[in-house]
């Protein structure tokens, strides 16, 4: 609620001052309002606002959390390390808008992690020479929601749509996920899916989607994340979103807003009373329609990784089996 | 393809019989004869989409044994017996791969890519004994496997193959030919299995697959396996891909690579 307080006062007044945990305030930036349009996306045929296609992540201009300095003292094109990639043509942000870092509430970007999360924040930089505290990311675990959302190496999202359900596939590790729009009740919480289970519908144009029943099986599963801590950051700083697990409590709530016919702005609340203080939201331009040109290939992440985990860990993965049905 | 039609009547027919296998290859031999192409003479009356193409969105899942052994098999611990799903009954083989084959069969514990959460490749996506996910666009089938979840894009826009690259999942671009999805697939690279008894290919396989809606709830399914470095001629598998009907189903996880984690961390001093 006060996540939600935040926003609704950033919208209200945007001349107010940021408020927050007491942390500074985001400096240099406008405080959050959600992005408003006339823009009226089609209709699909049964009937759904149509934002279906195939889109590119937009680079982000930072990470995920407080800057350490004002964007305008940084270069314009500079992604973070996390965020990069190279095709020829960037997606571009759309007319107008203003870049800020994605944190968006509490208002000072920092991430409100409970002391016990922090310090298990702390161990998992610690360790980091250890494959059980590597990046899920790295070891091509489902990234899960809303990282899989964030800019990584590989970019491409189709977003699909048929009576009932929007379904994306994530360029990123072959990921999916089907999100029904048909008001059916949740999963039993005895269910668990690496991605979450995600339940849409529509508020006017803009889709809202809640997913509960995350997996927690392992301690790899990070909400944001980033490929590893910044050197000679303290664990404190909260500079990434390195090392931090969810509990079996996380929820999500997304906004996804087409802007116009080829921009949707993303918004995704982030609460687990295990992780964090309070609820925290953070929002971006997140989709580019892709040029024409541009097509989605396979990215078997998890084939032949077993190499990249012996170098980086020293840990053989290589002889394991599982059993399948 | 050979005779689509006509296998679609005699699979349903020896399967509905309880037929042996020499019953399913009986029945082929004495089916009906070839019908003409699907355009005029389409029985499917199940739902269609805007666009009046069969609507194919839904869960579906195949109910045979041909993950475990796409050639007729006995029960083995663990594993049920099952028919032939191969046209003929036998793969034909060149006399090294056959070779080659069984030397899998013996590893395949070890061997079988699946058992290291490897995409599982074309066709065997379709046959796991897991569900998949078919959404349906006027450009695209898409389609979502609950097994690691891998996907498929099946581009129906026109667009050319990406070819002669080495996909686990291959590039597919398809059509419809009247009320037939016909999908071709290529670089698919030398790596996956057709199933878990050491039925192999190499990186000249191609595929094409013919999805023939038989009402609204049943799609014959064929394979055609092309891959002249591997087999004397091109051969066919064909079965029966079953749409789930349970209220409000949804695809769940098989996420294989957890799995291998846990095993790892699960050691003495593994779990953080």
């Amino acid at each position: 609620m006060l996540a939600m307080s935040a926003i609704g006062s950033a919208q209200d007044a945007p001349a107010a001052p940021p408020g927050g945990r007491g942390g500074a305030p985001t400096a240099g930036y406008p405080p959050y309002a959600r992005p408003t349009t006339t823009f009226v996306p089609p209709k699909t045929p049964d009937g759904q606002p149509d934002i279906s296609g195939l889109y590119l992540a937009i680079p982000l201009p930072r990470g995920i959390e407080t800057p350490l300095v004002p964007l305008a003292n940084r270069s314009p094109n500079r992604a973070n390390s996390e965020f990069s990639f190279s095709i020829n043509e960037r997606p571009k942000l759309p007319e107008g808008a203003i870049a800020r870092p994605v944190g968006v509430d509490p208002p000072d970007g920092k991430i409100p992690l409970t002391p016990e999360a922090l310090a298990r924040r702390k161990e998992i930089i610690a360790n980091q020479e250890k494959i059980e505290y590597l990046d899920g990311r790295v070891l091509c675990l489902s990234t899960g929601v809303p990282r899989s959302t964030i800019p990584a190496p590989v970019v491409g999202y189709q977003i699909f749509q048929k009576p009932g359900a929007v379904v994306i596939f994530y360029e990123q590790n072959h990921l999916y996920r089907t999100i029904p729009t048909d008001g059916r009740a949740p999963l039993d919480p005895n269910i668990r899916k690496a991605m979450g289970v995600s339940r849409g519908h529509w508020e006017g144009n803009v889709l809202v989607v809640e997913v509960t029943n995350f997996t927690n099986n392992l301690g790899n599963n990070w909400v944001i994340g980033a490929i590893s801590a910044t050197p000679g950051v303290p664990a404190e700083s909260l500079t990434t979103g390195h090392g931090i697990p969810h509990s079996d409590q996380y929820k999500v709530t997304e906004r996804y807003t087409p802007i116009d016919a080829s921009t949707i702005h993303y918004e995704a609340k982030l609460e687990d009373p295990k992780v964090f203080t309070q609820p925290w939201t953070i929002a971006y331009y997140a989709f580019a329609r892709a040029p024409k040109d541009y097509v989605p290939v396979e990215y078997a992440c998890f084939e032949g990784n077993d190499k990249n985990l012996l170098l980086m860990t020293n840990t053989d993965i290589s002889g394991i089996r599982v059993n399948v049905p | 393809m050979r005779k689509p039609i006509a296998a679609v009547g005699a699979t349903v027919l020896a399967l509905s019989m309880g037929a042996t296998n020499g019953g399913l290859a009986q029945a082929q031999r004495g089916a009906a004869p070839r019908m003409p192409a699907a355009q005029t003479t389409s029985a499917y009356n199940g739902p269609r989409t805007p666009d009046r193409k069969p609507d194919l969105n839904g869960i579906w899942q195949v109910l045979n044994s041909a993950h475990w052994n796409i050639e007729a098999h006995s029960a083995s611990e663990g594993i049920p017996a099952g028919f032939s799903v191969v046209e003929g009954g036998t793969i034909p083989y060149q006399p090294w791969a056959l070779a080659k084959r069984n030397e899998n069969f013996q590893n395949r514990l070890i061997a079988d890519p699946i058992r290291k959460c490897y995409l599982p490749g074309v066709p065997r996506a379709t046959y796991l004994p897991f569900p998949f996910e078919i959404t349906q666009t006027p450009k695209h089938i898409a389609v979502a496997y609950e097994f690691a979840h891998a996907t498929r894009t099946i581009f129906l826009d026109g667009t050319a193959h990406l070819e002669d690259l080495d996909f686990w999942m291959g590039d597919a671009r398809g059509k419809w030919d009247g009320d037939i999805l016909v999908v071709d697939t290529v670089s698919l690279g030398d790596k996956t299995w057709f199933d878990e008894a050491g039925n192999f290919h190499s990186d000249a396989l191609k595929v094409t697959e013919r999805f023939t809606p038989i009402d609204a709830t049943h799609l014959n399914y064929e394979a055609t396996i092309d891959d002249a470095k591997v087999f004397t001629r091109p051969w066919t598998m064909s079965m029966i891909v079953y749409r789930r009907l349970e209220k409000d189903l949804e695809l769940l996880d098989y996420e294989c690579a957890e799995h291998v984690y846990e095993k790892l961390f699960k050691k003495p001093g593994g779990k953080p």
